[in-house]
């Protein structure tokens, strides 16, 4: 079930008044909310809802463990237990057949004879996002900074259909506190939940589609076939094409959970508008960002254990984060190419630190360039991320360079524009917008609603028939 | 930033005459949607809720902001369902008889004369979703020295020549031949075919079951008709078959689609061919594999569904269409 459908709109007309009857009634709300919430798993595969529903008991069980265990040596087996369940899970689904073909043809190179076995698994949507939840549950907990709520608080935490399938990774901390008790039902903030979920919809629909199929999906797939002009706006395309598509849909998902009654984190602050590396992973699926941070680059050792340490953790940290979002090796350089980045900036920065010297001046010009140059950074690495191989992304990065002059009919003013409204758009002071939400709130409601239906209508003419999915669903 | 905050209760009062102003802003283009769903207790009450619709919208003169914004980007038609199947001198208004009297597969092919090239190829690759690879595969393959001169790939997701209220193929086959005027198509239709329903039939009748032989006798009309259309203007039919899927639902139905196509090819030879796209991404033993492996190395063919292509498997399809123009141009 994908949030810019009719049927999205039908199940979100009987969710939202039932979970608000029911909610003094939290039991009940509970049971509500878990139906609603496996009903829009079950809607893709109604067969994963049992992996899900395994995934919950399982983490709970060994998190409850963890936690009543007294011995160190015990709360680190059921640690490691969990981690085990939850990461094989990942493993097996979705990294089994990349495994195989990679050990396979390593052992073609070496002469080894081939004897593959043939791995076919059907990647369960939104896995990595709710196995990336039940790990940071069980691993607060063994840190000793959370306390194993019920199991079916978990499990609505877990299932939380707004988030359920392509984030934001809410950590425990956040939302198991909102299910401790019946949410406000005079705070609901209108303005900001209508602004998300439309700007998320205009996003997905008119920018993200658009661009996807009037120069990325061409560019990308034959790029020999376009001239250098095509190639690089292509490439610029792609860049505003994930941003919207993402943030689209974690601004749809934050919205539906406001008027639900519950808060998510943010999960992009403009991400094309940072001015190093850093700042851009500051403002890029911040959720994402964190968690690997308190997850995996922390246990590393941060920055604890030595410079020479600390740029390997960082590398380590993106590698692996590349490999999060697809199970292939362009992936994996794409990780690459931000660990590098990341750990020569840092580097740069020690340096400095080293010599005595103070930071650089915060000019507009320096900011400027800083822009320019992060953006352009971002869009060599979004070429690894979006080829489907090595040879198409150096096909694309030659082209670049060779065909400049010939004709470029792929390159309109309205492939332009939108290039322009997605990266332009991160410009807007976010006081202007609270200024806009504040406005919406203070309208009558059949006002209100009068704006949001020609929002609506203007979304659905603007965009292309039928609905793309969600690039993110695949990670 | 604080903002001023308000109760449940309105939230879902606006929710509700949100979408209820939206629905009627948009009531043609949730007319076509209900349309175009396949039949089903679910188009039937989707259609019970929309005709209503529609008549206020029109009444109130609402669906006229659509309809101006669509005319201002050049999308004025959109809403408009056309059913017919428009298959030029072929066309005829009645369904065939179930059975064809004399079976194509019995004719005897022959073989058409291979034609010397003096200019590339000009190739259009249309269909459904799983055009779309294949057809950037040959994109890759074409030009200089290549003699393929590469149009476009027209790929509409879940459309087929069984459903043309969806989208027409019947007519946009008609301005491609008219407008791009290319020598060879490549097409790509079926897997979203596989239904008890069929649009474009005259009212009041169906073409039965899915498989069956009114369906089937139907089906075969369009695509033979299609291959006509394109033969009358010179232009070979290169016909994909449908792949060998992962899944017992698809693996029951697209063989059914595939002897058509096939059959209809083999009924012209010298215009048509089929590409055999089962048994060239199927396993050692017929079965269904996701890899093959192609110089040694194991490449994964097919995307997780178990249906659409990758790359790599679009480039095996792209081979085979190659080698079946082989039969009708002498390709370097």
């Amino acid at each position: 079930m994908l949030f810019p459908t009719v049927t999205f709109a039908v199940f979100f007309l009987i969710v939202l008044p039932v979970s608000w009857a029911l909610m003094p009634r939290q039991r009940v709300w509970r049971v509500w909310i878990l139906i609603a919430s496996y009903v829009f798993y079950a809607w893709w595969n109604w067969r994963f809802v049992f992996l899900l529903g395994a995934s919950t008991l399982v983490t709970h069980a060994l998190a409850v463990a963890i936690h009543r265990a007294r011995e160190p040596r015990l709360r680190k087996t059921f640690l490691g237990l969990a981690l085990t369940f939850d990461l094989g899970l990942l493993a097996y689904f979705k990294y089994a057949g990349f495994f195989v073909t990679s050990l396979d043809n390593a052992l073609g190179r070496l002469g080894v004879e081939n004897a593959s076995w043939i791995v076919n698994v059907t990647l369960p949507v939104g896995i990595s996002f709710y196995t990336f939840m039940a790990i940071s549950y069980v691993v607060d907990t063994y840190r000793g900074q959370l306390v194993p709520s019920s199991l079916a608080r978990f499990a609505v935490f877990q299932a939380f259909f707004p988030h359920l399938v392509a984030g934001p990774i809410v950590r425990a901390s956040e939302l198991l506190p909102q299910l401790e008790r019946p949410r406000d039902s005079r705070r609901i903030d209108n303005g900001r939940a209508f602004a998300l979920i439309l700007s998320g919809l205009f996003l997905k629909v008119v920018i993200a589609n658009q661009l996807a199929s009037h120069i990325v999906d061409d560019v990308f797939a034959a790029p020999n076939r376009h001239s250098s002009l095509e190639v690089l706006v292509g490439i610029y395309g792609y860049a505003v094409q994930i941003f919207a598509d993402f943030c689209g849909y974690t601004n749809i998902a934050i919205g539906i959970a406001l008027l639900l009654g519950f808060r998510f984190p943010q999960n992009f602050a403009s991400p094309y508008t940072a001015v190093s590396l850093q700042d851009f992973w500051r403002r890029w699926h911040m959720t994402l960002s964190r968690w690997l941070r308190d997850y995996l680059y922390i246990p590393l050792g941060g920055s604890r254990k030595g410079r020479l340490r600390t740029y390997l953790n960082v590398m380590l940290t993106m590698l692996l984060g590349g490999l999060w979002h697809g199970a292939a090796w362009t992936f994996v350089a794409w990780g690459g190419i931000h660990g590098t980045v990341l750990a020569v900036e840092r580097l740069a920065r020690d340096r400095r630190a080293a010599r005595g010297l103070a930071a650089p001046a915060d000019t507009a010009l320096r900011r400027w360039v800083g822009r320019i140059v992060t953006f352009h950074i971002v869009c060599f690495g979004w070429i690894f991320f979006r080829a489907d191989s090595f040879g198409r992304a150096r096909d694309v990065i030659e082209r670049l360079f060779t065909a400049w002059g010939t004709a470029s009919p792929l390159v309109t003013s309205s492939v332009v524009l939108a290039i322009g409204v997605g990266i332009g758009g991160q410009y807007v002071r976010p006081e202007a917008l609270g200024r806009v939400f504040g406005a919406f709130q203070r309208l009558p409601v059949g006002a209100q609603a009068a704006c949001a239906a020609v929002a609506l209508m203007v979304i659905d003419t603007l965009g292309p028939e039928g609905v793309a999915p969600f690039i993110y669903f695949r990670f | 930033m604080h903002l001023p905050q308000t109760s449940a209760g309105r939230s879902i009062v606006l929710c509700f005459l949100a979408l209820a102003f939206a629905s009627l802003l948009n009531a043609e283009g949730l007319r076509k949607t209900a349309e175009t769903q396949p039949q089903g207790v679910r188009r039937d009450l989707a259609l019970e809720v929309t005709h209503p619709l529609v008549g206020v919208s029109r009444a109130l003169h609402l669906s006229t902001p659509r309809h101006e914004l669509q005319i201002a980007i050049g999308r004025a038609a959109e809403d408009r369902i056309d059913a017919t199947v428009h298959l030029g001198r072929s066309q005829v208004s009645h369904l065939p008889r179930s059975t064809p009297k004399r079976p194509a597969e019995s004719r005897t092919p022959d073989h058409p004369a291979r034609r010397t090239l003096t200019r590339p190829l000009r190739v259009w690759v249309g269909g459904d979703s799983l055009a779309q690879v294949p057809g950037e595969a040959l994109e890759r393959r074409s030009g200089k020295g290549r003699m393929l001169e590469f149009g476009s790939v027209e790929s509409r997701l879940s459309t087929g020549l069984a459903r043309p209220d969806l989208y027409n193929w019947f007519t946009r086959i008609g301005q491609v031949i008219s407008d791009l005027h290319p020598d060879v198509a490549v097409l790509s239709f079926g897997a979203d075919d596989a239904h008890d329903y069929m649009a474009g039939v005259p009212r009041g009748r169906t073409v039965g079951p899915f498989g069956s032989p009114s369906w089937r006798a139907e089906y075969r009309r369009r695509v033979d008709g299609v291959t006509r259309e394109f033969s009358a203007a010179g232009i070979v039919t290169i016909w994909i078959g449908l792949p060998i899927p992962d899944g017992p639902g698809f693996r029951r139905s697209f063989p059914i689609v595939n002897s058509i196509l096939q059959s209809v090819a083999r009924a012209h030879p010298k215009e048509a061919a089929y590409v055999d796209t089962w048994h060239a991404l199927d396993g050692a033993h017929g079965t269904y594999t996701p890899y093959l492996r192609v110089n040694g190395k194991l490449t994964l063919m097919r995307l997780p569904d178990g249906v659409h292509y990758t790359a790599a498997g679009g480039d095996v399809v792209a081979e085979e269409i190659i080698r079946d123009l082989g039969r009708f141009y002498a390709l370097p």
